[in-house]
This record gives C-alpha cells, sequence and structure tokens, in this order.
C-alpha cells in the first residue's frame, strides 16, 4: 500500500510539472530591427542641371490631414503613402512664402499588397505602382515637368522609387 | 534548447519512476524445464481522450476530439495509434486565425512496469510518427508601422489583402510518448500520456506561417520542439485472440 502511495504521489509531480511545461508558449517579441511597412522614397530632380537639387522654397504638405510630415533621408524624401485608399495627394510647393509661390498638387497612384513577417511582428504593407504613378490634379503653370520610375515597388527604404523632375 | 535539456531529465526521472521493484512473491513456483512460457494473447483497447471534449465545452475557440487505441501483440509491447480533429481560433497581439485539421499517430509502446499479480497497470515508453492535413485561415492582422502618419490606420485587416483560407496544408513529426495506465475496473483504464514532439517538415502556407499544427500544438520559429498530453479513457475489448 505504501508503494502504491509513493508510487501516486510521484506520478502527481511528473504530470504537474508536464502540464506546466505544455502550457507555457513562447511570447514572441518583434525586435526594433525588424523593418516596417516602408514609405514611399522620392528625389527632386532638378532637368536644368540634371542632379539631385532641393528646390528653393520647397515644401510638401500633405492634402487630408493637418499634420506635417517630418521625414527626410538626406537628398531624399519620404512620404507616407494611405494604405486603405489607392491614391495619395500631396501639394508640392516650391518659393514658399513669396510672390513667386506655385503649388502642384500631385496624386500618387498604387495597389497595395501585405507581406508576412512573422507572427510577432504581423504583416508590413507593400505599393506597386499602377502604369500611371503620378497624376498632376492643377496643370497649368506646372513647375513639376515629369516623374522617373527608378523602382516599380515600394518594398524598402533603402533606394529611392520615384525621381520627380522640375 | 533548454527546455529541450529539462525535459530529457524529467524523461530520464521517469523512467526510473518505471523501475519500481514489485515485492517477490512468497511462493515461487520451481521451474520446469518442460514447461514453456505462456503466449500473451493479442488485446485490443480502445478509449477517447477526455481533455479535449470537456475543453470543447468551455472553451469557445476550440473544437476537438482523439480516439486512441493500443493492441498489445507481445508481452509488455503495444502497437499504440491516435486519430485526432481539432479547429481552434486563436488570436496573438499581430494576428487571428483559425486552424481546422486532423492527425494520425502511430507507434510502439514498451511496458516498464512490473505489476502485482492480478493487476495490469502500465507505465510506459514509447515513440510516435505522426502526420496531419489541415488548413490555416487568417481572419484578421495588423500591419507594422511604427510611425502611422494617416489617422486610423492602426486598425487590423479584417477583408482582402491577405486574409482568408490556405488549404492543403500537411505536416510530419516525430513524438516520445510517455505512459500511464491505471486498470480501474477489469476493462476500464485510465491512462495519461506525456508528449514530446520533433518536427520533421510541414508545409508553410501562402504568405503566413503554420502557427499551431492540429496534433503538435504550437509550432516556433526558433526550434522544432513541442509537447502535448492526452488523458485517455480505454475500454479492453473482451475477445482475445488466441495465437
Amino acid at each position: 500500500m505504501a508503494l502504491q502511495n509513493n508510487l501516486k504521489f510521484r506520478f502527481f509531480w511528473v504530470i504537474f510539472i508536464f502540464v506546466l511545461l505544455s502550457g507555457c508558449e513562447q511570447d514572441d517579441i518583434c525586435i526594433s530591427e525588424v523593418a516596417e511597412t516602408p514609405e514611399l522614397v522620392i528625389l527632386m530632380i532638378e532637368l536644368e542641371s540634371k542632379s539631385r537639387k532641393t528646390p528653393p522654397g520647397f515644401l510638401i504638405r500633405p492634402i487630408g490631414t493637418d499634420s506635417l510630415l517630418t521625414n527626410s533621408r538626406n537628398d531624399s524624401l519620404a512620404l507616407p503613402l494611405k494604405r486603405n485608399e489607392s491614391n495619395t495627394q500631396f501639394e508640392f510647393i516650391i518659393n514658399q512664402g513669396q510672390e513667386n509661390e506655385n503649388i502642384d498638387t500631385l496624386q500618387f497612384n498604387y495597389n497595395r499588397w501585405d507581406r508576412f513577417i512573422s507572427s510577432a511582428c504581423g504583416f508590413s504593407a507593400h505599393y506597386i505602382f499602377k502604369e500611371n504613378p503620378l497624376t498632376l490634379l492643377n496643370p497649368g503653370s506646372d513647375w513639376i515637368k515629369g516623374v522617373i520610375i527608378l523602382n516599380d515597388t515600394v518594398f524598402n527604404e533603402k533606394n529611392a522609387h520615384l525621381g520627380i523632375l522640375y | 534548447m533548454h527546455i529541450w535539456v529539462f525535459c530529457i531529465s524529467l524523461l530520464w526521472a521517469s523512467s526510473l519512476l518505471g523501475q519500481e521493484e514489485a515485492p517477490k512473491l512468497l511462493e515461487e513456483s520451481t521451474q520446469d524445464s518442460i514447461v514453456s512460457t505462456p503466449k500473451t494473447p493479442l488485446t485490443l483497447r480502445v478509449g477517447v481522450d477526455l481533455y479535449r471534449p470537456v475543453r470543447s465545452r468551455i472553451d469557445d475557440a476550440f473544437q476537438g476530439i482523439e480516439w486512441a487505441g493500443d493492441l498489445l501483440f507481445r508481452k509488455n509491447t503495444f502497437i499504440a495509434m491516435e486519430f485526432g480533429s481539432i479547429e481552434v481560433t486563436k488570436q496573438t497581439e499581430q494576428v487571428n486565425y483559425t486552424t481546422l485539421g486532423n492527425y494520425l499517430k502511430l507507434g510502439l509502446e514498451l511496458n516498464m512496469y512490473e505489476n502485482w499479480e492480478g493487476m495490469n497497470n502500465h507505465v510506459t515508453l514509447g515513440f510516435r510518427i505522426a502526420r496531419s492535413s489541415f488548413s490555416q485561415t487568417l481572419n484578421s492582422y495588423t500591419i507594422l508601422d511604427r510611425t502611422p502618419f494617416w489617422i486610423g490606420y492602426d486598425e487590423p485587416v479584417q477583408s482582402g489583402f491577405s486574409t482568408g483560407m490556405r488549404e492543403n496544408l500537411n505536416a510530419f513529426w516525430v513524438e516520445a510518448v510517455l505512459g500511464f495506465k491505471v486498470q480501474l475496473f477489469k476493462n476500464i483504464y485510465l491512462g495519461l500520456g506525456l508528449r514530446l514532439h520533433r518536427l520533421v517538415n510541414d508545409t508553410i502556407p501562402d504568405n503566413f506561417e503554420n502557427i499551431y499544427i492540429p496534433g503538435f500544438n504550437r509550432k516556433t520559429d526558433e526550434n522544432k520542439f513541442g509537447a502535448s498530453f492526452n488523458y485517455t479513457l480505454s475500454y479492453s475489448l473482451p475477445f482475445r485472440f488466441h495465437r
């Protein structure tokens, strides 16, 4: 009888520890090095000098919000795209605040697809430009002359995706 | 890694448990050189896991059942099999998904426990080879964006894009099983199985992952090990096949 009790006692502990173990699930964490949803990276290219140069008095104002853009990556600029729509509009302003201020309203056109990162991080959104990636919404005395597609997919922020010519 | 070391030592310690010496019988019949040892009759036991149906009742997100059986074909040696069916919906921080599928496990078990006369309890060590086929349905997910700009865009994606079902997925793994079976009544046994799994391969769903596999439970990124248990009530079928 004592033997059986001893057996049952050890039996219980083995189960207890095991149930504890099998209940443990690792908490995956999304580390900060994991790249998140990329923003559209553009370069401003002056046609005359064929150089990457920011125009004088340059400002980009996003349409649809009062927030201001804060990101700039050296000589290229990062624009956040709207995820739930297939286009985003910005006002591209030259000589801002002066008499010869000129505002071109540009609209970027794209489709979105989501890519699985991990169960801890979720998904990342990416954008593929439509055939016409850029449309000018207020034609007439435009200071923006055209666009070059450097990369048809916004996959990461390592390189610029579009070059805006002026 | 450390969990694996821990589990191995646990398994080893439990196997010591099985080495309990049964007290010697007061009378030992002298061996007759002509007497041959009786052949073990084939004994079939079928049972059902109790944990999964109970959990199905109390957990809305879980529906599952598991049938278990074993066949004694040699002294202290069993062929064992489990068959189960699971549908479970899980929500992690970033994704909500439903896994639906079934699994089949087949293996051998060895009884390590010396019974007293007239008793039939087991402490078994064994292995299984297991296969599951299932589907993963991604119900909703969040998009990683540490600096969201546009208002209201931290809401999860609930339709379209990458949501939806990924079908025809399979997984294959091996298990080490520590089992305990206690004879409650003449033909009724209560059993506990503690299992360690090692994933061999699985088909990766399109633009997603097998976070959970029926029969294997949670699959992690870093290692391919998992654990599970079952708690069975079995019935030993009355007819025994005599060879």
